[in-house]
């Protein structure tokens, strides 16, 4: 599974598929404003990206897919900051 | 030709094969999901790459038939054999377009009827002309690339190349993961993320929609951003930002070969690599040992089981290399079966062809040189050999002609057959015709057995056929045929039964290695000499060369070249002394050497044979070769001929 919800955090591990931007729309959907953790990513698929960037939500830790770190990632909302 | 256009045809042929085979399979199960995806994608992803060129009309049809496949997707449209049948004729048109493309770089002139005849046979389909939306064209609209880059904090030195990419709302449906494309362009030095519409709130958000747009900058030339993008070419726009010096258009260096390798066999070879370094490590270790003073037979110990690995390693590297070379015969046995509809059709005979051992693999340059050959031996059989169909009839034969296009390998050769049921080859219309034709004398004829006599049909200008059509040769053909298998290495036997049909066997090498020869005369004779050995070749006026001692040599920038005549390093009586002499210069160990002929006649790509049985010790001959008419060339060892 390569979308897990690990409490209030959803995780994105190995390599994420297209079809795995579905569960993930409905985690978010689920409760909005959940952080989605891409610390374990391997690779994003386009559709899931889609999913991150449309929602807005807040995004922890850094995928090892090296292009989307480097290119996608300031498109996406960084998790705010804990006091 | 560009490399993009041959990568496009590549491609595209093989995509064409995908969506044919996938549909001859649908004919069989009209319900099988995922054919139709199959045909699907192959479409779709043709059709993006039609894009890249002016191949407007070829666009144009497989976006209907994209459109179709999609109505089969969605069940909206049950696969009936009469679609199915719009679809294949489509698919042919594309590789004849395809065709067309390779040879004249454009779409015949009739390709817009052509297509549009195609389009409403597809869009009949479709019934609700609304279900075809109008084909995305090239867009002019340039508005998005100056607040693009307005945005950029800090722009490279240099030209650069904007790309903005809006990827079809369904592309997720065909397998496209846009991300993953821009990845291959190469040189990115920006990028940008924006949504085509806004973003519907997260409960009314459809994941599978795609809605992004990309607008990105590449330091790499246009051409290489296109050719990384070249499947969705169709939804891409490729603008240079800064002035660069004019295009001058495109100079090509020498032909590039190219070969489309399985990226498991580059990760075989990097598993091999990777244990090459590792036995290398033992040896390294082996001589620190050796430095140490370890004792001679426990380091011979060491040596041996190393030499061993590495022999074996060596072994497979090369094995792994030769294999990368090879390709199955499908490329080349698929190309077939449409045109042999079509000279079928044209002709007026049903004709049915069979192909069998297409998995067999053989070196790229048998299925680059095989296509000519084979379509020539298959028109032949229909033509000449498959009967009309009430000849047929009378003769107890099924009214359907078969010929059979099969391969098989034996050690390493590969044995390819061509056989028909047709009328056969009767010796007798061939003697009558090898004697009207003067090819040799009654008596010598009479003599010839029947085997002997068939082979009479590969000789220059010879053609049994008493009509010329315009399927069949005209009489140049089988010659060229032989000759052309003759330069892949390869030998050509033809059987023939009166009223059972033909049957041509090829008989060719797997693994081909061509060598650039250059062909040189001396003494009224010509020779072969590789390339690679020779390091340039030079016309001075003979008054240049100069007597040292006994021996004779010229200046060459410098540099004193001794010289030699091939005519007696090769025992042959030397003729005048021509006023200018023609030089091979060749590299040897000990320094460049000349080597004086009468005259340079051609430059070729031939198949060298090293010399076997009693020849093979012969010193200063590398090998034979067999030229375009028939004739064999000795391959010289200028090296070793001067000893």
């Amino acid at each position: 599974m390569s979308v897990r919800l690990d409490g209030d955090i959803i995780r994105l591990e190995g390599r994420c598929h297209v079809e795995d931007a579905e569960p993930l729309l409905v985690l978010l959907q689920a409760q909005p404003g959940r952080v989605v953790d891409c610390a374990g990513a391997e690779t994003l698929h386009t559709a899931v990206i889609q999913v991150l960037i449309a929602l807005g939500c807040p995004i922890s830790g850094e995928t090892s897919d090296g292009f989307v770190r480097r290119w996608v990632a300031p498109a996406l909302t960084k998790e705010p900051a804990r006091p | 030709m560009d490399h993009l256009a041959d990568q496009f045809l590549a491609e595209g042929r093989e995509l064409v094969q995908q969506a044919a085979d996938d549909l001859a399979a649908l004919a069989d199960r009209p319900d099988s999901p995922d054919l139709i995806d199959g045909v699907f994608r192959a479409v779709h992803t043709l059709k993006g790459s039609t894009g890249l060129f002016d191949l407007g009309p070829f666009g144009e049809m497989l976006h209907v038939a994209e459109d179709l496949l999609g109505a089969l997707r969605k069940q909206a449209l049950a696969a009936h054999p009469d679609i199915i049948e719009a679809l294949v004729l489509c698919i042919d048109q594309s590789g004849r377009w395809l065709d067309a493309f390779e040879a004249k770089g454009a779409l015949p002139p009739d390709a817009r009827e052509v297509g549009a005849r195609l389009r409403n046979d597809l869009r009949r389909w479709l019934g609700d002309p609304g279900v075809t939306e109008a084909l995305p064209t090239e867009s002019s609209d340039r508005s998005w690339l100056g607040p693009f880059l307005d945005a950029q904090a800090t722009l490279p030195e240099g030209d650069l190349v904007a790309i903005r990419y809006v990827p079809r709302a369904d592309c997720f449906f065909s397998g496209d993961d846009p991300i993953a494309m821009l990845k291959a362009v190469p040189g990115l030095c920006a990028l940008a993320i924006g949504a085509r519409q806004p973003w519907a709130p997260a409960d009314a958000f459809d994941p599978y929609q795609c809605n992004l747009v990309f607008d990105a900058l590449t330091s790499a030339p246009r051409a290489e951003a296109q050719a990384a993008l070249r499947l969705v070419a169709d939804q891409v726009q490729i603008v240079e930002v800064a002035r660069g010096p004019a295009d001058v258009g495109t100079v090509r260096e020498g032909i590039a070969r190219s070969l489309r390798i399985d990226a498991g066999q580059i990760d075989a070879l990097g598993t091999i690599a990777d244990e090459i370094v590792v036995a290398n490590n033992v040896l390294a270790h082996l001589a620190a040992q050796a430095r140490r003073g370890v004792p001679g037979e426990a380091l011979a110990q060491g040596i041996l089981a190393s030499h061993l690995d590495l022999d074996r390693l060596v072994g497979r590297l090369h094995r792994a290399v030769m294999r990368v070379r090879l390709m199955p015969l499908a490329a080349l046995f698929r190309r077939f079966p449409r045109l042999m509809r079509e000279i079928g059709a044209r002709l007026g005979k049903d004709v049915a062809l069979t192909i069998e051992g297409e998995t067999i693999e053989v070196d790229k340059s048998l299925v680059d040189g095989l296509f000519e050959p084979l379509l020539h031996l298959l028109r032949n059989a229909a033509d000449h050999g498959i009967e009309p169909a009430a000849a047929r009839r009378g003769a107890g034969k099924p009214a359907r002609g078969t010929i059979r296009l099969g391969a098989q390998r034996i050690a390493d050769q590969v044995v390819i057959e061509i056989a028909d049921d047709g009328k056969g080859i009767d010796p007798a219309g061939i003697r009558r015709t090898a004697a009207a034709r003067g090819l040799m004398p009654e008596a010598a004829l009479a003599d010839l057995g029947d085997a002997d006599v068939l082979d009479l049909i590969f000789t220059p200008g010879f053609s049994t056929a008493e009509t010329i059509t315009d399927v069949s040769g005209r009489g140049v053909g089988m010659d060229a045929v032989r000759t052309a298998v003759l330069r892949l290495g390869g030998r050509i036997v033809l059987s023939s039964t009166v009223g059972a049909g033909t049957n041509v066997r090829l008989s060719l090498p797997v693994s081909v290695v061509l060598s650039n020869v250059i062909v040189v005369s001396c003494a009224g004779e010509i020779w072969g000499v590789p390339m690679d050995m020779v390091v340039e070749t030079v016309r001075i006026p003979a008054d240049r060369v100069m007597a040292v001692r006994n021996s004779r040599a010229f200046v060459l920038r410098d540099v004193v070249v001794p010289v030699f005549e091939l005519s007696a390093l090769l025992g042959l009586a030397s003729g005048e002394a021509p006023a200018d002499l023609r030089l091979l210069v060749v590299q040897r160990a000990d320094g460049l050497v000349a080597v004086a002929v009468d005259e340079f006649t051609d430059r070729l790509n031939l198949l060298l044979r090293p010399m076997s049985g009693l020849l093979a010790g012969m010193p200063g001959i590398a090998g034979t070769a067999v030229l375009g008419d028939g004739r064999v060339l000795m391959i010289l060892d200028l090296a070793e001929l001067i000893g």
